[in-house]
């Protein structure tokens, strides 16, 4: 597990005049990489990958995502536990081959209208937002949905984007009101009991912000008895409310993770606590804070798709299998997340 | 010298040799008489104490309203106006791509600046007080902020972050959450001012107590004459007749400038404020829902908060029954500004068509279309229909402010030099009764 310490030797190059120049650096996909394949070697000795695709038993997945939380060692133990029941890394769908649009599928439903709608988010920089300069909706997320369109229309432009918050993220999915939602979504056990996710497009881990300043450079542990920024509704309230310190953390809940950084930045509260991936995001719009700490909680991110349409979930899975094998995938993680590049997450599918 | 016959019958030596020892006698004539005189002159004096003062509590209320609550009233509107003015602005701003056009931001500009005079002007003139008063220290307190919000929000913007919208967000919830709910309370609390103010201007009561005494006055005077004229020779006292004379012209002139104010006043509400008063609270709620219109789609995240915000301010606004317009055009009519309001009514419905038309592109998916919409120029674009309807209020409220202007300062005009004036009359009466008593005083010696 020393690959997921050294995360903390993460180094960011920011500069406020271009989005695309402020990248995250260092060995850690490559490290979660191997600790995925870890999860799955776990997965696959605990015997636990379930025969039916979706599996319903509740999960006690706030292991995963608090236990280890010292430790900066959490895929063994978090794997470990949550595995008797579900395992998010491993849960979707097989392709069925290369990305076909056959007839009488949802892709060919979808094909029919013109056009995907899919759920993203708008103002997390570098993942999901609204560039204001143009308008127009960016990041490494909407690189997954243009690829899934390209693979329907043979235009990644034909789809029509429904900006949602994080609270609406599952019933955009189930209402019908989207097809599929990229929105740094964590795969977790309660959420594949409402939709589907895709295989894992993006290993993230909870850590920690903070301004430079600040002396809670061990992340939560040094943030007793203050306020600690969240979004409304998310996992990581629950990381913050609960991270075992005296006196304990307030969470301090806001809509958007950009108004955390408002929140930062006029000393209302003492850190923003999330997945790194949107942390980063925060910190190339503010070079005077940094992200500390150990890894608290793993965050595989899958695309969200209602479980109406398996055909659905398998196309894009076969997409992504797709986009990892071609170089599409690192092209998007070197425009959004790091110039160095990186080897996309191995899939694991439960059937 | 008009001689009376005698008909008291006495003889003139006797009443002349008597004089010293009946001096204090009132019972007899001489003392009488000297009664009489003080009793005129208190009466007198009395009668321009009370005048003097009516006068100058009308002339006071009247300049009141005209040179303090109104302008308060009016300041306050103004900051209220401008703040909901630069609170669209900025939201306009925003639904733009890329840097705010120059047009917005001299709007935001200029409305920042107005309305931060007008709160300066407010606290110096010093005549807010109670809980309007606590409303203006938050609005001295939260503007600062505000526009640093907004001076980060698009900061950020420039930079193509994310974090600007975030900035905005902030700001645009410390304008609708303390800025515009105090700007509002301060001005209907200086609207009640204004009201209160007016009313003692026109109010009838004090005017028509001092207008019934110098009837009163006017009559003692009568029979004092009438007394006189049994006790001495003359079928007239030149002294009363002067003082009735200048008593009935200090009563007309204190009536008639009442009556004068009174009348500018009412007509100048009438036609001036009460109208600006309806048209700007219209204006104020089309600025909110446009500011709506376009939060809606900076938001973008199909919420419908400010939409809902935004029907239940168009219902507010109306045209129908009940509603401002239909206020503003009953306030408006017969003023200058009557059509304009008329054809305020028909853009607004003509505007809240186009938000409809905004509001399916976009829950159909067309957000840029939407988008183009709300900041278009076009016959159907939703920007231009607001736009239409904000010229309209502009024009209307300008309109009948100039009523108010030209009409107003009539009223406090009306009152000038009748305090001075009133007290000199009954001076003079006071004067004229000394001299006209004391020569027929003479007269026993």
């Amino acid at each position: 597990m020393n690959a997921a310490t050294s995360k903390d030797g993460i180094a960011v190059a920011t500069s406020p005049h271009s989005a695309r120049r402020s990248v995250l650096r260092g060995p850690g996909p490559r490290a979660a990489v191997l600790a995925l394949a870890a999860l799955g070697l776990a997965a696959l000795a605990a015997g636990c990958a379930a025969p039916s695709p979706r599996p319903v038993t509740p999960a006690p997945h706030a292991a995963g995502h608090q236990a280890a939380a010292h430790a900066g060692t959490t895929s063994q133990s978090g794997a470990a536990t949550a595995a008797a029941t579900c395992n998010p890394a491993a849960s979707s769908l097989a392709p069925m081959g290369p990305p076909d649009v056959t007839a009488g599928s949802y892709m060919a439903t979808i094909k029919q209208r013109g056009y995907l709608i899919a759920g993203v988010d708008q103002s997390t920089y570098h993942f999901g937002y609204l560039n204001p300069l143009d308008g127009k909706i960016e990041g490494f997320d909407i690189d997954m949905i243009r690829a899934v369109a390209k693979a329907i229309f043979g235009d990644p432009d034909k789809v029509q984007y429904k900006a949602i918050s994080d609270q609406d993220r599952i019933s955009a999915v189930t209402s019908g009101s989207v097809d599929i939602v990229a929105h740094t979504m964590t795969i977790t056990c309660d959420r594949l009991k409402q939709v589907d996710f895709s295989s894992v497009y993006f290993d993230a881990h909870g850590r920690v912000l903070i301004p430079d300043d600040s002396k809670a450079t061990n992340g939560l542990a040094g943030l007793a008895g203050q306020k600690v920024c969240a979004t409304s509704g998310s996992d990581s309230v629950n990381t913050i409310e609960q991270y075992p310190v005296h006196p304990k953390i307030t969470a301090i809940q806001r809509p958007f993770w950009t108004d955390c950084l408002v929140l930062l930045q006029q000393d209302q509260v003492g850190a923003i606590s999330t997945d790194d991936a949107i942390l980063y995001g925060l910190q190339a719009q503010d070079p005077f804070t940094k992200v500390v700490g150990p890894q608290l909680t793993d965050e595989p991110y899958g695309l969200a798709m209602s479980k109406q349409h398996p055909d659905f979930v398998r196309f894009v899975n076969a997409v992504l299998a797709k986009d990892e094998s071609d170089g599409g995938w690192e092209t998007s993680y070197k425009r959004w997340v790091n110039p160095a590049g990186a080897t996309p997450p191995t899939p694991h599918y439960a059937s | 010298m008009v001689h009376a016959a005698v008909r008291a019958g006495r003889p003139a030596g006797a009443v002349v040799g008597r004089i010293r020892q009946q001096r204090l006698d009132l019972a007899a004539t001489p003392g009488r008489l000297w009664l009489l005189l003080i009793g005129l002159v208190t009466l007198c004096l009395a009668w321009g104490a009370l005048s003097a003062y009516t006068a100058q509590h009308y002339s006071s209320a009247a300049s009141s309203v005209v040179n303090t609550r109104e302008q308060l009233s009016l300041d306050a509107q103004q900051i209220y106006s401008h703040l909901s003015d630069a609170n669209d602005a900025t939201a306009t701003a925003f639904l733009a791509p890329g840097p705010e056009s120059a047009a917005t931001r001299t709007r935001y500009t200029s409305d920042i600046a107005a309305a931060s005079s007008g709160i300066e002007q407010v606290t110096a003139d010093g005549g807010v007080t109670g809980t309007a008063a606590q409303d203006l220290a938050v609005l001295a307190k939260f503007l600062p902020t505000y526009t640093q919000e907004i001076g980060d929000a698009e900061a950020n913007n420039r930079l193509g972050l994310p974090l600007g919208a975030a900035y905005l967000r902030d700001a645009s919830g410390l304008m609708r959450g303390n800025l515009l709910t105090s700007a509002k309370d301060l001005y209907a609390a200086e609207n009640a001012s204004l009201s209160a103010a007016s009313a003692q201007a026109t109010g009838l009561p004090l005017i028509i107590v001092t207008l019934v005494v110098g009837v009163a006055v006017g009559f003692l005077l009568y029979r004092a004459s009438r007394w006189l004229r049994g006790r001495t020779n003359r079928v007239l006292n030149v002294g009363l007749v002067a003082a009735g004379t200048l008593l009935a012209v200090s009563v007309i002139w204190l009536a008639a400038a009442f009556l004068g104010a009174r009348s500018d006043l009412l007509s100048a509400q009438a036609r001036g404020s009460a109208t600006v008063e309806a048209v700007a609270q219209a204006s104020i709620t089309a600025q909110e829902a446009h500011a709506d219109e376009s939060l809606t789609l900076i938001d973008n995240t199909g919420r419908d908060s400010y939409e809902m915000d935004f029907i239940a301010q168009s219902k507010a606004l109306g045209p129908g029954d009940g509603t401002l317009l239909a206020g503003a055009a009953a306030a408006a009519a017969g003023t200058p500004a009557g059509p304009t309001v008329t054809t305020a009514a028909s853009d607004a419905t003509a505007w809240f068509a186009d938000h409809t038309a905004l509001r399916a592109l976009d829950d159909h998916g067309q957000h840029p279309a939407a988008v183009n919409s709300a900041l278009g120029t076009g016959a159907k674009d939703s920007g231009a229909a607001f736009t239409r309807l904000a010229d309209d209020f502009a024009a209307a409220i300008h309109s009948d402010q100039a009523v108010f202007n030209s009409t107003a300062p009539a009223a406090a005009s009306a009152y000038a030099g009748v305090v001075a004036a009133t007290i000199a009359a009954a001076l003079l009466m006071a004067a004229a009764c000394v001299w006209g008593l004391s020569r027929r005083i003479a007269e026993y010696r």
